[in-house]
C-alpha cells in the first residue's frame, strides 16, 4: 500500500529510499495495519450498554461511542477498531466477553 | 414532582469513592439463584444453543480460522464468565460495590439477558417484546429477562454518571 502522497526528497529518481528509510515509512505503516473490527447489531444488547462498552473498551468518549453504537443500529454493523492480526483478535475477544457480536477481516 | 430515572438499586455514595446497593435480601436471593443456574447450564451443557450468543463466531468468511479462535479464547471467555458472576455472587452479601464490581455486574447480567433472550427468539422487530398475557408460559422467562433488563440499566446509569 503507498503512501498517498510523495515526500518532495522522494520523488526525485536519483533519491535512494533505502538509505533514508524513517521517510515515508510512518504514512505507510501508520495505513497499512489490514484488520478491522466490526460489531454486529443483535436485538437483544440494549444501546445505552453497547455505548458504555465502547466508551470503556476503547477509551472513545461518550459522543464518539454513541456515534458508533447508533451506525451499529441503524447500519447493522460497524468498524469499531482496525490494527494487526493480534490486537483485532484480543478486540474482538474483549468484546465477547462483554456479549457483544464482534467479528473481524481483512480491510479491503 | 418525583424525578424519573434516579438509580434505585445503586447508588453512587456522596463521601468517598463507591456505590452502595439498594437490594432486598429476597431480590439478592432471586438474583443468586439466577446466577447459579447460569453456571450450571455454562459448566453442564457448554453447546445448549440458548449459549450461542455468548461464543459468536470472530469470523464469518474463515471457518478455519474461526475454529482456531474458538479453541484458544473458547477457555478464558469461559473462564472470564465465570469469575464475573461469582464475584457477583460475592457482592451480593455486602451493601457496597466497587467500580470494578458493577463491571462484573454488566458482564453477568448481561450474559443472563443474551440466555434469556436466546430462549424467548427476542427479534429485532418486536413492537413490544414481552409476555402475549398472564398465561403465556414463557412469562416467567420474560419476568426474568425484565428484571436483567432493569437491573443491568440501574448500573448503566450509576457506571455513567
Amino acid at each position: 500500500m503507498a503512501p498517498t502522497v510523495m515526500p518532495p526528497e522522494l520523488s526525485s529518481p536519483d533519491a535512494d529510499i533505502l538509505t533514508r528509510p524513517d521517510v515515508g515509512l510512518d504514512e505507510v505503516t501508520d495505513t497499512d495495519l489490514p484488520w478491522i473490527v466490526l460489531v454486529w447489531n443483535d436485538p437483544i444488547n440494549t444501546m445505552e450498554y453497547v455505548a458504555l462498552v465502547f466508551q470503556k473498551l476503547f477509551g472513545y468518549s461518550k459522543e464518539k461511542a454513541n456515534a458508533l453504537m447508533l451506525d451499529v443500529h441503524h447500519k447493522g454493523r460497524a468498524v469499531v477498531s482496525s490494527g494487526t492480526r493480534e490486537k483485532a483478535e484480543l478486540d474482538v475477544f474483549r468484546l465477547h466477553e462483554h456479549g457483544l457480536w464482534a467479528t473481524m477481516q481483512h480491510d479491503e | 414532582m418525583p424525578r424519573f430515572g434516579r438509580s434505585q438499586v445503586v447508588r453512587r455514595r456522596r463521601r468517598g469513592s463507591g456505590f452502595e446497593l439498594v437490594l432486598s435480601g429476597e431480590m439478592r436471593q432471586v438474583l443468586r439463584n439466577l446466577l447459579g443456574e447460569l453456571e450450571e447450564l455454562l459448566v453442564a451443557e457448554p453447546n445448549d444453543p440458548s449459549l450461542r450468543r455468548l461464543h459468536p463466531p470472530a469470523y464469518l468468511d474463515d471457518d478455519e480460522s474461526d475454529a482456531a479462535y474458538q479453541l484458544l479464547a473458547g477457555d478464558e471467555l469461559r473462564t472470564s464468565r465465570h469469575e464475573a458472576i461469582q464475584a457477583v455472587v460475592s457482592s451480593l452479601d455486602a451493601d457496597e460495590l466497587t467500580e470494578d464490581d458493577l463491571w462484573n455486574w454488566m458482564q453477568a447480567l448481561n450474559a443472563v439477558r443474551l440466555v434469556a433472550g436466546t430462549r424467548l427468539d427476542v427479534s429485532e422487530d418486536d413492537v413490544e417484546p414481552g409476555p402475549t398475557g398472564p398465561d403465556d408460559p414463557n412469562a416467567p422467562m420474560w419476568a426474568i429477562y425484565g428484571l436483567m433488563t432493569f437491573l443491568q440499566h440501574e448500573v448503566v446509569e450509576a457506571l455513567s454518571g
